[in-house]
């Protein structure tokens, strides 16, 4: 799968950031490159959401928030059926959104 | 600058609206007009806090509307849209206005109509305001956020589920007592968390967050007249003056926040608005916080500086919060029990505290408040407003 997640590094400072954004949060830099968000980390938090947004058939979505170990975190869609805060995953890249016949890519989360 | 009063206040019943939106507005406008009773005294100015009539009520430009409906030509007027802080923002711009001069007497209008689309539109229109590619492809919503933010909460400062339902309890009982509240219904502990029915009277919405953790979706209007002091005295009101007020902005996306379970525009808003007010939070004797979601009151209370960080849960327990206590917290019921029209919420928390200063709370009155602070917070507080009102005299 060639679809990837990026966020940005200062190419100026070295500051890293996810999600993107204008100016660098570190040093004011408007020069930026892409970083591609991939690796290990561990469960900040989660939740098992019933109340399903638009474009979403099941019984419920487990989102979290993922701390890398590169010390960027990451919100995404967590694909443990055992899921515990602490707990090692890595990042995948999937489609975490159907709207119509517009499939969105990004972040899941499964256990090492 | 010049000093500002709240001379008028009003509201419609907050829940499903068998009016449309510009009729909500007009009611609740015209509650606060006859409230200030001017007189001869002319409204140059008119903010109407709004968050979704272009979406949900593909109705635009409803300030000028109002102007009309209310034959308040030829004042100045606009709308503010600042998500969930749209009806505190508005405030400020009303203020603002007086305080530098431009205008005399502004009335500000928050009103919301969510009912008119089904709950996965209205859903999808609030989550509209988290980070689009970050978090909102996700399937993030405000429950989805607000679950994620109580588990490491709980899990960090040993609240409970018992303490989040706590907060439900103590607000559904306050909204008994104001007939303006969505929702007027007992709620209990066994009720929703301990009898084996509870699982099925309190789904889970966001794990650990359930149904009733969680503020109801409403239909509603809120509206206060601002004048200037001079004015407010002339026209013989008890002077609640507006004493302070704090913005503060945080990141888009909530894992970006060097400590998600810090809520620092929180933090910084009610510092400033304290500070401008040169008063405390010790000074405070009622609040209305943002409790679209349990687990916030608990974590605002001590973002404001009313208690420490992780003592919420327990001055809650200790009943310090509830009407009778020693701080009083969302005497109206809340968002969580007196609903949450996004736009009309941070107008609805100044009235409720405008009555309260002036005595005017009926069942639900605290004793002898002096000083009163509102939180109005938006998005998931990463734009928040907070309020001081003082009584002068």
């Amino acid at each position: 799968m060639d679809e990837k997640v990026y966020g940005a590094r200062c190419k100026d400072c070295g500051k890293e950031m996810y999600p993107a954004h204008a100016r660098c949060p570190e040093c004011g830099s408007e020069n930026l490159e892409p970083l591609e968000i991939t690796g290990e980390g561990k469960v900040l938090t989660y939740t098992d959401l019933y109340a399903l947004p638009l474009d979403y058939e099941q019984r419920y979505l487990r989102l979290a928030i993922v701390e890398l170990d590169s010390g960027l975190r990451a919100t995404g869609q967590l694909l443990d059926e055992k899921p515990k805060i602490g707990k090692r995953v890595k990042t995948t890249v999937g489609v975490v959104r159907k709207s119509g016949d517009r499939k969105t890519h990004g972040l899941q989360f499964v256990p090492l | 600058m010049r000093p500002v009063a709240v001379i008028g206040a009003g509201m419609t019943k907050f829940g499903r609206s068998e009016w449309p939106l510009l009729k909500l507005m007009n009611v609740a406008s015209l509650a606060a007009l006859n409230d200030a009773n001017l007189g001869d005294v002319k409204v140059d100015g008119v903010v109407v806090a709004n968050m979704g009539a272009a979406r949900l009520n593909k109705q635009t430009a409803i300030a000028s509307a109002l102007v009309d409906r209310l034959n308040l030509f030829p004042a100045m007027a606009e709308s503010v849209e600042n998500g969930p802080a749209s009806g505190a923002s508005a405030f400020k711009v009303g203020y603002q206005a007086i305080a530098s001069g431009m205008a005399d007497v502004v009335l500000v209008t928050g009103v919301e109509m969510m009912r008119a689309v089904n709950n996965l539109e209205v859903t999808d229109f609030v989550a509209s305001l988290s980070h689009p590619e970050a978090e909102y492809i996700y399937g993030v919503t405000l429950p989805g956020l607000a679950g994620m933010f109580a588990r490491l909460y709980m899990e960090r400062y040993g609240v409970t589920r018992e303490h989040l339902a706590m907060v439900a309890i103590k607000n559904h009982a306050n909204a008994m007592k104001n007939p303006y509240a969505h929702i007027h219904q007992t709620v209990t502990m066994e009720g929703i968390l301990t009898a084996p029915e509870a699982v099925v009277n309190n789904p889970p919405i966001a794990e650990p967050l359930h149904m009733f953790d969680c503020c109801p979706v409403s239909d509603g209007a809120a509206a206060v007249v601002l004048a200037t002091q001079e004015i407010a005295e002339k026209l013989g009101r008890q002077v609640v003056r507006v004493a302070g007020i704090g913005q503060a902005t945080d990141t888009h996306a909530v894992h970006e926040r060097p400590d998600p379970t810090e809520l620092t525009a929180v933090r910084l808003a009610a510092q400033r608005a304290f500070s401008m007010a040169s008063l405390t939070p010790q000074d405070i004797d009622v609040a209305e916080l943002h409790d679209a979601f349990t687990i916030l009151e608990i974590a605002e209370s001590e973002e404001v500086g009313f208690f420490k960080k992780g003592e919420g849960h327990k001055a809650l327990a200790e009943g310090v919060t509830s009407l009778g206590g020693k701080l009083p917290i969302n005497p109206s019921g809340g968002l969580k029990a007196k609903g949450h029209p996004v736009g009309a919420t941070g107008v609805a928390q100044l009235v409720e505290l405008t009555w309260q200063l002036r005595g005017e709370a009926g069942e639900r009155q605290v004793e002898n408040a002096k000083n009163a602070f509102a939180c109005n917070f938006g998005g998931f507080g990463n734009n928040v407003v907070a309020t001081v009102l003082t009584r002068e005299g």
